[in-house]
């Protein structure tokens, strides 16, 4: 268990920051995601609180010693890579144990721990096995058991569960979070994947270039996304560009092509601004039914897409601007290509900055 | 995140420089490697361009060397010779070698596999062994010159450009097949299927499409071998007759000059590293400009042969395969025949020829050996370390250690052992007349494909293995010892046993550098084919390849090594 914090952290690659001056601290026991495109940074922050790169600013504390300048053998962090990188002529026991025996420990410790950790791991009978004969689901339980049996005081990890099929990586997150949560050791996880993010984590940092866009908890990173770029990232979004007008809740308005809706915040300057809405949280009704014309947008039905559990439409709004609805299949009303309809557009949706 | 709970500074490492220099000790290891490499291939190869064009007594730069290089019809002929039998080399090897990897690569018949042994075979007969072989065969006495008399077919004289030229090819031919096979394998199968499906006919699509993407192989393998004619010692020597090349011409040069003042020795030696390093100049250049890389798909099947066509492919496998061979029979035959001076009576055995090698004069054997091991030890561990630094470990010094380590291989082993021998002669520090310095000189000429032998299985070991075992709490050296190092293993045996096996067969530069009584075997065998001891001379010959197929035998079969695996 230990607390990681990061002081102004920057690292450039020729005239490139990978890293711009970025700040954050990791909660003893807290499950933390870096989550981003590739090339956001993600990865190089991960391998500089491990030790593999030296940062060219900024200060790296682990609790409260500064372990910026640390050799990375001496730093106590347990490491799963995204390629498991398990030694090919080791079995799975000399795997597993091999960070046991560079501490010294007695073997008939280095017996017990790993036998254990081979069993808490569901690998038992697979310890005289060799890496080569071993599945991808099986591998990637190896490479946690070896970074978790030297009890680490963080546990980091890159990526390792996009070499998975998609079943088997689904069962791995329940997998590492359980266990996370036993050993009540915090943990720092690399990503791209936001739904992975979402459901594994306490909290998600966003990064964008080197810097991070947003940090918050899953839930208010997607109900409450700051900027285009996390509405976008995190879960789909459709992007529509509105004129705001200022006014308090309740009051401020929103200009949208061929309507006027009552913004779902208050507005204090008014201008060109984009509002995030999430295709799941649109109502689609008929023209002719509205009787109150505010909220309802006029639009026109593109294309109906059936994907079992929902209907996916897209939709044009009168001046072109397309967008996305999810219907979930027991309330959708089998809209046909070319209907003219109205969307609701819910009180969910955000207005967000634009700033690039 | 509260800066006012910033803790007092804690010193980011605690331990003394020299136990951080134990943990991490690359930079100076790569240091010592560089200098290492400086002293035996940098500073000789210095001291030869230095005595071609400054002057001994005064010190001043005078070209007068090279004037008489181009004045003088000997050795302009001799320039014009080693041309023009590096371009007839070239096209007889490519002319055998590229159709019968063609043949191998995309066709199915009986007697296939046996070709497979062609690297094999070059490897364990060496090119001196292979001239005095042909030598025994086509010779003035051959015994094949002679049945051929009896049929009526009067061969012209085996010395000179028909011994020279039919050697070499046999010897060469393996390095095209070899480069072209590879090439073919290389090939997306795909685009052949395209041409066919665009409506080519077969024909049209081997010369329109599969040709022009094998071009730059060709061509880089036409300069490859091109080198390795012109750079060649022992057939010229052996077989050149009164026809004079570059090669043999810079080593009757030493040994005239010798204790006077070596400047034409230079000058013809600097000439060769200069054509040498222009052809790997322009071949560079192909090499970046025009290799396609078709990283996916797989090469065409191969197809059944059927008949007529199966029957001659076998036979033309066999008889590659047993002319290749030929040579090794030679020599065992020839171990056991007895001997008259230069008449060998075939027919006639004896094991005296093999008691003379093996008991009253084994020095040459034990020399071979020696050195062989000694080179192999040095070479190995140098290999290991320097293939580690240049895979893992890159930066300028290292790059530079890279291009440093692979310089020999554009020099010709005599053009290094008069360089070598120059260097130490005087001075400081003399190795001239000490095994040390032909120690030195296998080690410096073979150990840059035991770099190459030992760099393959480092590529195939992800930087994510290392951080693994340090971020376990390994230190990096310890990462090294425990998790690269095993894994590196069967690589650093392939490179040893290949630095062994290719230091015995080493002569054009030990022979520059030996003296009375540290003969090896391949100069003793080089001795007595000039004073036309021809038995005696198989005696060794057949000690040499037990020595060579042994190890070669137990690698591949006993611990199943891959030794051409690397390119």
């Amino acid at each position: 268990m230990a607390r990681i914090t990061l002081e102004n952290i920057s690292k450039r690659y020729g005239d490139t920051a990978v890293i711009d001056s970025l700040s954050l601290t990791i909660e003893h026991g807290e499950f933390f995601t870096l989550l981003g495109p590739s090339g956001c940074g993600k990865t190089t922050l991960l391998r500089t609180i491990a030790g593999f790169i030296v940062p060219d600013g900024g200060r790296l504390l682990l609790d409260d010693e500064d372990i910026t300048r640390l050799p990375a053998h001496k730093r106590g962090t347990g490491m799963v890579f995204q390629d498991y990188a398990l030694f090919p002529d080791k079995s799975v026991f000399d795997n597993v144990a091999y960070g046991l025996r560079v501490r010294k420990l007695a073997a008939r410790e280095i017996q017990a721990r790993v036998g254990q950790m081979l069993e808490r791991m569901g690998l038992e009978g697979l310890a005289t096995r060799q890496p080569a004969e071993l599945s991808g689901g099986q591998r990637q339980r190896v490479a946690l058991a070896r970074a978790l049996v030297i009890e680490p005081r963080v546990l980091l990890m890159d990526e390792p569960l996009s070499n998975l099929d998609a079943k088997l990586r689904i069962q791995m997150r329940d997998v590492i979070r359980q266990l996370q949560r036993e050993l009540r050791i915090t943990a720092v996880f690399v990503t791209h994947d936001q739904e992975e993010a979402l459901s594994m984590s306490d909290r998600i940092a966003l990064l964008r270039q080197g810097r991070i866009d947003q940090l918050d908890t899953p839930a208010a990173l997607y109900t409450r996304p700051a900027t285009a770029y996390a509405a976008d990232f995190i879960g789909a979004a459709n992007l529509i560009r509105v004129l705001a007008r200022p006014g308090a809740l309740g009051q401020a308005r929103l200009e949208l092509p061929g309507a006027v809706i009552a913004a779902p915040q208050a507005i204090e300057r008014g201008g060109d601004a984009l509002l995030a809405v999430r295709p799941e949280t649109i109502e689609i009704d008929a023209a002719s039914d509205a009787a109150d014309a505010t909220g309802a947008v006029p639009a026109q039905v593109v294309l109906r897409r059936y994907v079992g559990y929902k209907v996916s439409y897209a939709l044009a709004l009168v001046d072109g601007t397309t967008v996305h609805a999810d219907i979930p299949a027991a309330a959708d009303r089998e809209w046909e290509e070319g209907a003219r309809v109205v969307l609701h557009l819910g009180a969910s949706c955000r207005l967000v900055s634009t700033e690039p | 995140m509260n800066p006012a709970s910033a803790p007092a500074f804690a010193p980011a490492s605690t331990s003394p420089g020299w136990r951080r220099a134990l943990q991490s000790p690359w930079p100076l290891l790569a240091l010592i490697s560089l200098l290492i490499l400086a002293a035996f291939v940098l500073w000789p190869l210095l001291t030869l361009f230095r005595q071609s064009a400054v002057d001994p007594q005064s010190g001043e730069l005078g070209w007068h060397g090279f004037r008489t290089f181009i004045e003088d019809a000997r050795y302009t002929t001799a320039f014009a010779n080693s041309l023009l039998l590096g371009v007839v080399t070239t096209i007889g090897s490519l002319l055998l070698g590229a159709p019968l990897a063609y043949v191998v690569a995309r066709y199915d018949f009986r007697g296939k596999s046996l070709v497979a042994l062609l690297p094999l075979a070059t490897i364990v007969l060496p090119d001196f062994l292979v001239a005095q072989a042909w030598l025994m065969l086509l010779g003035n006495n051959g015994v094949l010159r002679l049945a051929l008399e009896d049929l009526g077919i009067d061969l012209p004289s085996f010395y000179g450009w028909f011994g020279m030229i039919f050697t070499l090819v046999f010897n060469l031919y393996a390095y095209a097949y070899l480069g072209m096979f590879a090439a073919l394998k290389a090939i997306d199968g795909a685009i052949e299927e395209a041409a066919v499906n665009l409506g080519a006919s077969s024909l049209r699509r081997a010369l329109t499409v599969t040709f022009p993407v094998l071009l730059p192989a060709l061509l880089v393998n036409a300069m490859i071998v091109f080198t390795l004619a012109v750079d060649n010692f022992s057939i010229p020597m052996i077989l050149g007759g009164k026809v004079e090349v570059l090669s043999s011409l810079i080593y009757i040069t030493f040994l005239s000059e010798m204790g006077g003042n070596p400047v034409m020795q230079s000058v013809l030696a600097v000439v060769s590293v200069l054509l040498v390093a222009l052809v790997l100049l322009v071949q560079k250049s192909v090499v970046e400009r025009k290799t396609y890389q078709m990283h996916q798909g797989r090469p065409p099947p191969a197809a059944r042969a059927r008949g007529w066509a199966a029957r001659s492919l076998t036979a033309a496998a066999l008889l590659l395969m047993a002319l290749s061979m030929l040579p090794a029979a030679v020599m065992v035959v020839g171990a056991f025949t007895k001997a008259r001076g230069p008449v060998l009576r075939y027919g006639q055995w004896t094991l005296e020829n093999m008691e003379r090698a093996l008991g009253t004069a084994p020095a040459p054997i034990v020399n071979s050996l020696l050195l062989a091991t000694a080179a192999t030890l040095a070479g190995t561990l140098f290999a290991t370390i320097a293939s580690y630094l240049i895979v893992k470990k890159r930066s300028a010094l290292v790059s530079l250690l890279d291009y440093v380590a692979m310089l020999p291989l554009a020099v010709s082993g005599t053009v290094l052992g008069i360089a070598l021998i120059h260097s130490y002669n005087t001075g400081p520090v003399v190795l001239t007349g000490t095994w040390i310095i032909m120690a030195a000189a296998l080690f410096v000429r073979k150990v840059p494909f035991s770099i190459r032998s030992a760099s393959a299985s480092l590529y195939n070991i992800p930087d994510s293995m290392e951080e693994a075992a340090i971020n376990l709490g390994a230190s990096p050296l310890e990462s090294f010892r425990t998790v690269v190092l095993p894994v590196m293993k069967p690589a650093i045996w392939a490179a040893a046993i290949l630095m062994w096996v290719t230091s015995l067969a080493e002569i054009s530069a030990t022979i520059v550098l030996y003296y009375g009584g540290m003969e090896t075997m391949p100069i003793e065998m080089f001795n007595q084919i000039d004073a036309g001891y021809l038995a005696r001379a198989s005696a060794y010959g057949v000690v040499l390849m037990a020595a060579i197929i042994v190890p070669l035998f137990i690698a591949t079969r006993v611990f199943r090594l891959e030794l051409f695996s690397s390119n």
